[in-house]
């Protein structure tokens, strides 16, 4: 009987042992693929290999110069769980770190103990790193990563924009340009161990290698930059006004040569601002009312379409009834001005009767605007001068608006207003661009900020692209210019316009709107204007906006005086030489 | 009984066994390391585990060549002083966690070890295992001589000693692993001891009873068992890992050094887990023939039970089959998702040296027994004359209901 006992016990064990060997037969030859597939899942790790950010190039004269630069950088982590209080307060929490630490007292690290992950200091320079780093004080990580650092400072901040703690280009180039200067990162697939620490094991390891981001160079100089931002400065404080953009641009290839917003802010310290608005680059992404330096766009139209020239003379009667509203002539009080008077003058003395009557006449009609005039002005401001839609210049811009010309109400009055500069939205860019191609000999072209890559220390310029089309004919070109400097007389006679250079110019005084209706105690001053040498197509073109909310800021008074700073400064600084 | 030559497979494959598990901490020893070091900071060498396994190895051998040298007789004798360090120890252990010593060595609030300085850590269930063997086997034997197998004068010594160090181990130690190989060396004990059928299903039945007030008791437990059947929890997550390890080395395995389970997705990789990581190196194959090495090291100490001199050895034989088959199945079964973890090692095989060594001590005995076993010859002989004459007596009755 005890016998049969024993042999029960044995039997047990081979059926256990069977039922064993059956279980490790299911797992290991019929669900293999199956387990695998979870040991796959739970091993591989894909690595990010961070690409490097370019960097950001500006010209200085000739050459390329580094202004948005990457330095090595450390963020210093905690396990409170595992460190040594002392070790971290007498390692980390030192005299030199003060700037980098996140919180003001070790003791905060370790209030929670059960906390296994703690940054206590971000933006650590490499030599603060390896100090930590070789006094060994355990459980503590120094995570590498870059941080933007600016040569220049505040210098074109407005326009750079800045790269945030994702490391996204925020704002400005560093937005537009995001994907350039980012690059693509790479990839490490790998089998790792569970702390994610990667193993020689895998067979299948995958390594992608990064493509770092391109250096892009702008075809902003920073001297003009810098010039350019210290006049804005100065008149700002000079005037009491508290907001103004400029832009310099290469009329003859939309070539941008500065373009400057002030008040400006610190991008390595970008948080610390009032207001998002500090970050807003005007001149491309704030469509407003420039005013009366759309008289040029309307004359100019009329010119080329040879229905009016600057001696065509009118009958100035300081306003117009249009759809039962009186607009008025700024120069309203002036009765010198009153009776017939030539475009010329009307252009000098920005008489919004004169650019009415142009449009008058582009419809073929001198008594009263018609759709047929309207519809040209449309044509000629959005198609031939590109107001009201995308310039395509490589930053994040506005379209802007402007109405149509036949559909909506009240168009006669909109249409007259439009000739003068108002019941329009158009950005900087596009009326620079616009009169671009006024000065130039009438061709457009696509405004642009980036003139190349660095690529191995070396800048490899961009194909210059060609004109984009024909906004008005050379003849009409060459009328404008002369109109241009035909308002200028007085500058010229101060001595401010020096002999031996051609500068044109116009100004714009913009009521604002406010509430609805347009404000009689707000304007924004705007002048746009070129230089260059007598006889020579013009080398430079500026536009100056400037104004304070709440205040009456005329364009004579406070943009022209801008404009001649800064055209001064460009014959300087281009040492362009007089002509005759 | 004349000594005779013992049963060389026996210590063949307890060799075998402890070499494959030296094998398998070699490779997975640095890694076990480096995963300590990166979650804890410490700074373990590479070769810590694999030296101190080699140690555990051979101190675990020389435990083996002691049991077999030391004369049965005075192995017997101290049966019943092993039990008692046990309980004591035991007792001395659940002192030392109360005061809050730190010779109390705790996990998770269990409290099963006591430290021995930079030795490492005695576990007092150990003693209680093999003391336990010993001391139920002369128990049985002498009773059964006696003829009194079935009276109180063994139920009630054999119930005190059992009741005790069950509790010991289930109730304060919190060790239901060690538990179910204990319950399965009294259980294999007094059945083959022969006691009557009904005796052994009421004790059977008493422990089933006593099993389910062990587990609704203890939240931790039923946590256990709900995680089995549910499949969630941490458990869930150990066992998962055990089977991708195993799944993962399909017929002949990943290799030596090639595990990525071991790196620290497979919790206690080098101890209870030890099956699963050489279910990933050595595959299908490999613990295949690991459960066979078992098998035919279980079914030999089971004939040295067959072919015992004595009663008493015969039960002692019996008991080690039990505790090793018991432990190893225990352990394996948990690790393929057949049955609940428990938390004990697998024999020879686990890092750990006080296992390692009593298991080892087991084995001399069974292995120094095997010296003394009947001829089979002598067996096979018996065997065919008892045969025989139940043959005759068949035929006579036939032939007298012919009649």
């Amino acid at each position: 009987m005890d016998e049969k006992r024993l042999k029960f016990l044995k039997i047990m064990l081979y059926v256990v042992a069977g039922v064993i060997v059956g279980r490790l037969f299911q797992i290991q030859i019929l669900q293999k693929n199956e387990w695998v597939a979870k040991a796959e899942a739970q091993h591989t790790f894909e690595n990010k290999i961070p690409a490097k950010r370019g960097e950001i190039y500006m010209m200085d004269g000739s050459e390329a110069e580094p202004v948005v630069m990457n330095e090595q950088v450390y963020t210093v982590i905690v396990d409170p769980f595992e460190a040594d209080e002392r070790k971290i307060k007498e390692t980390i929490f030192t005299e030199g770190m003060k700037n980098y630490l996140t919180v003001a007292e070790a003791n905060e690290v370790f209030a929670d103990k059960t906390r296994r992950y703690f940054v206590v200091a971000k933006n650590v320079p490499r030599e603060l790193a390896q100090k930590i780093r070789e006094a060994e004080p355990g459980a503590v990580w120094l995570r590498e990563n870059t941080k933007r650092v600016y040569p220049e400072g505040q210098l074109a901040a407005r326009l750079l924009g800045f790269v945030n703690e994702d490391g996204e280009g925020q704002y400005g180039v560093e937005a537009a340009l995001n994907e350039e200067l980012s690059g693509k990162d790479g990839m490490l697939k790998t089998v790792a161990d569970v702390n994610h620490v990667a193993l020689s094991i895998g067979k299948d390891n995958v390594k992608v290698p990064a493509e770092d981001g391109k250096n892009v160079v702008l075809s902003i100089d920073k001297n003009i930059q810098a010039g350019v931002e210290k006049i804005l400065a100065q008149k700002m404080a000079e005037f009491g006004k508290d907001q103004a953009s400029a832009l310099v641009m290469d009329p003859r290839d939309g070539t941008v040569l500065a373009m400057a917003n002030l008040p400006s802010y610190d991008p390595a310290n970008y948080g610390n601002v009032e207001s998002a608005e500090v970050y807003v680059n005007r001149v491309t992404s704030d469509p407003y009312e420039p005013a009366s330096v759309c008289k040029g766009f309307t004359f100019a139209t009329g010119i080329d379409l040879g229905v009016l020239t600057p001696e065509t003379v009118f009958y100035n009667n300081g306003y117009e009834m249009i759809d039962g509203w009186q607009i008025k002539n700024s120069t309203y009080g002036r009765s010198d001005l009153l009776g017939p008077t030539t475009i010329q003058n009307a252009y000098n003395w920005s008489l919004n009767t004169g650019s009415i009557y142009a449009l008058k006449l582009l419809g073929g009609d001198p008594n009263q605007i018609t759709v047929k005039g309207r519809k040209i002005l449309y044509d000629y401001y959005v198609n031939h001068f590109g107001l009201g839609k995308l310039t395509g210049i490589e930053l994040f811009e506005a379209e802007g608006l402007i109405n149509d010309p036949e559909v909506g109400d009240g168009r006669d009055s909109m249409y007259a207003n439009m000739t003068f500069g108002q019941n329009l939205m158009v950005t900087m860019i596009q009326v620079a661009s616009g009169y671009s191609a006024l000065v130039n000999g009438g061709e457009y072209y696509t405004p642009t900020v980036v003139k190349g890559y660095m690529e191995d220390g070396k800048l490899v310029e961009k194909e210059k692209a060609g004109p984009v089309r024909r906004a008005v004919s050379e003849e009409t070109s060459t009328t404008m210019r002369r109109m241009m400097w035909g308002t200028r007389e007085l500058m010229r006679a101060q001595g401010i316009d020096r002999a031996g250079y051609d500068v044109g110019g116009k100004t714009g005084t913009a009521q604002v709107i406010r509430d609805g209706a347009y404000s009689m105690d707000e304007w924004v001053a705007t002048y746009v204007g070129y230089g260059g040498a007598t006889g020579q197509m013009p080398q430079y073109l500026i536009m100056v906006r400037i104004w304070k909310d709440g205040e009456t800021t005329g364009a004579e008074q406070y943009a022209q005086p801008v404009f001649n700073d800064i055209s001064n400064f460009m014959i300087d600084y281009l040492k362009i030489k007089p002509g005759v | 009984m004349r000594k005779h030559r013992g049963d060389r497979i026996i210590l063949f494959t307890t060799f075998i066994l402890l070499i494959a598990g030296l094998i398998i901490i070699y490779a997975i020893g640095p890694m076990r390391a480096n995963f300590l070091n990166a979650a804890y900071g410490g700074d373990i060498s590479e070769n810590h585990f694999f030296i101190r396994q080699l140690v555990n190895v051979i101190l675990s051998i020389a435990a083996f060549v002691v049991a077999v040298k030391l004369p049965y007789e005075t192995t017997k004798k101290l049966g019943k002083w092993i039990l008692l360090a046990g309980i004591v120890l035991s007792v001395a252990l659940l002192v030392l966690a109360k005061t809050g010593s730190s010779l109390a060595k705790c996990e998770l609030g269990a409290c099963r070890w006591i430290n021995i300085g930079s030795f490492g850590s005695l576990q007092p269930a150990e003693f209680l295992k093999l003391g336990l063997l010993l001391y139920l086997s002369q128990l049985a034997a002498s009773r059964k001589a006696d003829g009194t197998l079935n009276k109180s004068d063994f139920w009630l010594p054999a119930g005190v000693a059992s009741v005790i160090s069950l509790a010991l181990v289930v109730v304060v130690q919190k060790d239901l692993g060690t538990g179910v190989v204990i319950i399965a060396i009294i259980l294999a004990t007094i059945f083959a001891s022969g006691v009557e059928m009904k005796k052994f299903a009421l004790v059977m039945g008493a422990i089933l009873v006593a099993a389910v007030g062990v587990i609704v008791t203890s939240p931790h437990r039923v946590e256990r068992v709900r995680t089995f059947i549910n499949g969630d929890g941490a458990d869930t997550y150990h066992i998962e890992n055990a089977m991708i390890a195993i799944g993962t080395g399909g017929l002949t395995g990943v290799g030596v050094g090639n595990s990525v389970q071991a790196t620290g997705y497979l919790p206690e990789s080098i101890n209870d887990s030890v099956f699963a990581v050489m279910g990933e190196t050595f595959g299908f194959l490999g613990l295949t023939a690991v459960v066979v090495i078992f098998v035919v090291m279980l079914t030999r100490i089971m004939r040295v039970a067959e072919l015992a001199a004595t009663e008493e050895q015969r039960l002692v034989a019996v008991g080690v089959f039990a505790w090793v088959a018991v432990q190893m199945a225990v352990n394996i079964m948990a690790m393929t998702g057949l049955i609940p973890l428990t938390g004990i090692t697998l024999p020879l095989l686990s890092y750990g040296g006080t296992s390692m060594m009593f298991v080892a001590v087991a084995l001399g005995v069974s292995y120094q027994l095997s010296c003394y076993t009947k001829r089979e010859k002598e067996l096979a002989q018996k065997k065919f004359s008892s045969g025989h004459l139940k043959k005759r007596r068949l035929n006579e009755n036939s032939s007298s209901r012919r009649r």
